[in-house]
């Protein structure tokens, strides 16, 4: 079986109106992946940036795959919300991207997106806060059932991510 | 020490370490900003560390805490951060950010900065994990600047591939 390692941290999110944010993340993998070390979900620490407007989490992402194909290669998906300071929590986007695929170290920018309600649910969010969120979290990285959907665009995170992989040349898997 | 099967030496600060070799913990100097207009601190502090394993799970990770001194002297804590060791041989250079825990209540802010007590982690080693950060709020201000060389041995012969080495350097 070939081995998959993803080592690498989520640095932190730019481009969002709000300032202190935090992201839930998780890995999801097709039906020939099986997880052998790591933890396939997580939560970052909320931040509020001094410098600047990126927000930085640098949370750290160490996995360990091992896979009998191709198929169903992992996404990392996220959410990010932001905190205000009582301690409400808003959406602020959602985003998926690939693990990519060749070994070595890579810089991803992953773009977000936030469901549009009706004009008055934006002027709700305006005032109050809130918004329509996703039921099921697997929207956010599947392309099924997306046509109904109408967003608008957030920010975007930044990862770092390093892959390692073993024996895929045995199987004549060019990455 | 000779071994007969192939072995990975990897540089391991929290994982599956089996032996190491060199210091795993450091202090440096107290630095200033510098007087012209740059405006840096320069610590150069060198490192050099040697570890071997099995299994690149666990990979090891570099943990900074910054201190420094506060309006009345005290030393409090200025920023934590950490990152993973490159693993594809070479030189790489990697520019990292740093966070403070923060006070939940305003109060308590106060009183911590009257004090001198800052919010601060007790084994810094959990900045180098991710399960329990869910709860914490933290302030991110200021960067740390590495440089790493990295050696590795015998990870093509256990059938790992690295990819090319790193030339993403961060220009900063």
């Amino acid at each position: 079986m070939a081995e998959v390692h993803v080592i690498g941290q989520i640095i932190g999110a730019t481009g969002f109106s709000e300032s202190s944010l935090f992201c839930k993340w998780g890995i999801h993998t097709g039906a020939a992946w099986k997880l052998l070390s790591g933890m396939r979900e997580g939560q970052t620490q909320v931040d509020t940036p001094q410098v600047g407007d990126m927000a930085y989490w640098c949370h750290p992402i160490d996995l360990h795959f091992a896979t009998k194909g191709l198929q169903g290669w992992p996404r990392l998906h996220l959410q990010v919300w932001s905190q205000d300071s009582f301690g409400r929590c808003q959406l602020a986007g959602y985003g998926f991207c690939h693990v990519p695929s060749s070994p070595g170290t890579h810089q991803l920018d992953c773009p977000t997106w936030r469901p549009l309600g009706s004009w008055r649910e934006q002027l709700a969010r305006a005032f109050v806060g809130g918004g329509p969120q996703l039921l099921q979290a697997d929207t956010i990285y599947s392309g099924a059932d997306r046509y109904r959907l109408h967003t608008a665009a957030g920010g975007t995170v930044r990862l770092e991510l390093s892959l390692l992989l073993r024996h895929f040349d045995r199987y004549g898997v060019e990455c | 020490m000779t071994a007969a099967n192939p072995s990975v030496f990897l540089l391991m600060v929290n994982g599956q370490v089996e032996s190491a070799q060199g210091l795993e913990e450091g202090i440096s100097q107290i630095t200033s900003k510098s007087q012209d207009v740059r405006q840096v601190l320069v610590w150069n502090f060198p490192i050099d560390v040697t570890f071997k394993s099995t299994n690149p799970y666990g990979w090891p990770q570099i943990v900074l805490s910054v201190y420094g001194p506060d309006v009345f002297g005290n030393d409090v804590v200025r920023g934590y951060g950490a990152v993973h060791v490159p693993f594809s041989p070479g030189r790489h250079k990697r520019t990292i950010a740093m966070f403070v825990p923060e006070s939940t209540s305003k109060l308590q802010k106060f009183t911590s900065w009257f004090m001198g007590r800052r919010p601060e982690y007790t084994d810094p080693k959990v900045v180098a994990q991710g399960e329990g950060r869910e709860v914490t709020r933290v302030r991110s201000q200021g960067f740390v600047t590495l440089l790493f060389n990295v050696v590795t041995k015998d990870m093509r012969k256990l059938g790992y591939d690295t990819g090319p080495a790193d030339t993403q350097d961060i220009p900063r």
